[in-house]
């Protein structure tokens, strides 16, 4: 949008400092958050259909309960499919976990060997000595140590995740008339400019969320299509979670591709090449991502720069850790706005003449 | 479910869809679309003698009279000597519905006033969703600044653009 507030040095320490507080606060309430976030998510993506329904001829509350019914039940059939699963099946999926945990050391122990006879003098650094001796229990206790504490943790956060479909319906239906009732109540004078806060706030998040599932479709898009190719197990599945699990920015993208070279390892126990072109894939969509899907999808939305972009990276992973690190960018936008557009409120003394006036005027009327 | 937040629900969502058809420039439109521009206008009261924009603000939408009276002050020539007057059903601010220049006047309410506001940015997402809506109100905003242009022109009537 053009005639935008330029921030000054000032404006960039008091927007440093409320993202730093923001961030804490939100990791102090993270159960809410993550609902309210992926809420905010699926609103973006959804008030368009909601939009279509009422041109078609549907009133708003009918056309929202309609396509907030039909998230719910996407959501809650997969959520009822966990939850009935019988502890029979649970101790299976221990058993698949163990295998890929152990395909996984495998492929490590492999590329060790192979890194020691390529380069003889590896052999005496420590940096090769750190796989287990025994390989089937590090797997088994690996498996036994964190796959309880991730059913565990999946059954805690179910009640959290059950009110995205719950906040999503609220937003699209109340979402607009809740922002107007919040605009009734700023003063005449104010108006205009906290109706241009709003929309600004609005775009900010509307075009980073969507710029966020575009890039997810295309990352997920590019590592499907490359683990097809490769021939590892369930390509789309992998290529998703790696997709996701890349929102959180640097540590997202490790976690994944360590994820992807599980799986080939395992699948592949006898062809290492196959898990190194897992990493090249990753590396590739890696750069993809970087110089082209990121500018053409989040980062034109919040045009932040993209060194001050890493910056402010680093400052939500000191704040607040991984969490920190996938929040930043999209709190440091609305933070960012908010003050800009405060700054030129508060600055405007003509806006304050008025107001005072129209208290004045109040006061006189009764 | 009850909405917690609308104060236009049942009866009183007909008596706002009726007060909206009454107005000039979306007497063209018909009760569903009504209902979806509704969620784009923003009320708001005014006392007398406030001041609703001043000569030299950014413009950031139009205002149509929905009760009440507005005049317009400004430093202009041509609108000074004019000092046009809205009342129901009038509009005024339109130019700022497409650019971000300053306003050329001020706007005060000379009596108790009731306004209804649609803001630039809003419009350009009605125009991208529902160009029927948005087409019917541009027609009538054009005419009205024909309307008015004309005016200025041959200064018959006391409407000029602001």
């Amino acid at each position: 949008m053009r005639n935008e507030p330029t921030p000054t040095l000032l404006s960039w320490l008091i927007i440093i400092l409320v993202t730093c507080l923001v961030l804490l606060v939100f990791q102090k309430i993270l159960w809410l958050v993550i609902p309210g976030l992926l809420a905010l998510v699926l609103y973006y993506c959804m008030q368009p259909s909601v939009q279509s329904l009422v041109r078609a001829g549907l009133r708003h509350g009918t056309a929202a309960k309609v396509v907030a019914g039909l998230l719910c039940l996407a959501m809650l059939l997969p959520a009822l499919f966990i939850l009935s699963v019988p502890a029979s099946r649970a101790a299976a999926w221990k058993g698949t976990l163990a295998h890929y945990v152990q395909g996984g050391l495998d492929f490590l122990g492999k590329t060790e060997e192979m890194l020691a006879q390529k380069m003889p003098m590896l052999r005496k650094s420590a940096v090769l000595h750190h796989s287990p001796a025994n390989l089937d229990a590090a797997a088994e206790e690996f498996a036994e140590k964190y796959l309880g504490i991730f059913l565990l943790q999946l059954v805690h956060w179910l009640p959290s995740l059950l009110l995205i479909p719950y906040l999503t319906y609220f937003l699209l239906r109340e979402g607009n008339l809740f922002r107007k009732h919040l605009i009734r109540n700023v003063p005449n004078a104010y108006f205009e400019k906290t109706l241009l806060l709003f929309d600004r706030v609005d775009k900010s998040l509307q075009s980073f969320f969507v710029g966020l599932m575009k890039l997810t479709f295309l990352d997920t898009a590019c590592l499907a299509i490359g683990l097809w190719l490769i021939g590892v197990s369930f390509p789309l599945l992998l290529g998703l979670v790696a997709a996701v699990l890349a929102w959180v920015p640097y540590l997202g993208s490790i976690v994944g591709c360590i994820l992807v070279v599980v799986v080939a390892a395992t699948d592949f126990p006898n062809e290492p090449a196959v898990a190194y072109g897992c990493i090249l894939l990753f590396i590739s969509v890696r750069i993809l991502d970087d110089f082209l899907f990121l500018p053409l999808t989040v980062g034109r939305s919040l045009r932040i720069h993209p060194v001050l972009s890493v910056l402010v990276l680093f400052l939500g992973a000191e704040v607040a850790g991984p969490i920190g690190l996938m929040l930043v960018l999209p709190v440091w936008g609305v933070v960012a706005v908010v003050i800009e557009s405060l700054g030129q409120i508060l600055a405007d003394q003509r806006l304050h003449e008025r107001f005072r006036q129209a208290r004045q005027l109040r006061a006189v009327t009764g | 479910m009850k909405s917690p937040f609308n104060f236009f629900s049942g009866s009183a969502d007909e008596q706002r869809i009726q007060e909206l058809k009454g107005l000039t420039l979306f007497n063209g439109l018909r009760a569903r679309e009504l209902r979806e521009l509704d969620e784009l206008l923003h009320a708001r009261s005014y006392q007398k003698d406030e001041v609703i924009f001043d000569e030299g603000d950014t413009g950031l939408g139009l205002f149509i009279v929905v009760r009440g009276r507005v005049k317009i002050v400004s430093s202009h020539a041509g609108l000074k000597r004019l000092a046009p007057e809205f009342g129901r059903g009038d509009f005024f601010g339109e130019l700022a519905l497409f650019d971000e220049a300053k306003r050329t006047a001020r706007a005060v309410a000379i009596e108790p006033t009731e306004i209804v506001a649609l803001f630039r940015t809003e419009f350009f997402s009605l125009l991208e969703r529902d160009r029927g809506i948005a087409a019917k109100i541009l027609y009538e905003l054009s005419r009205t600044v024909c309307r008015r242009s004309r005016s200025l022109v041959v200064q018959e009537e006391h409407l000029p653009l602001l």
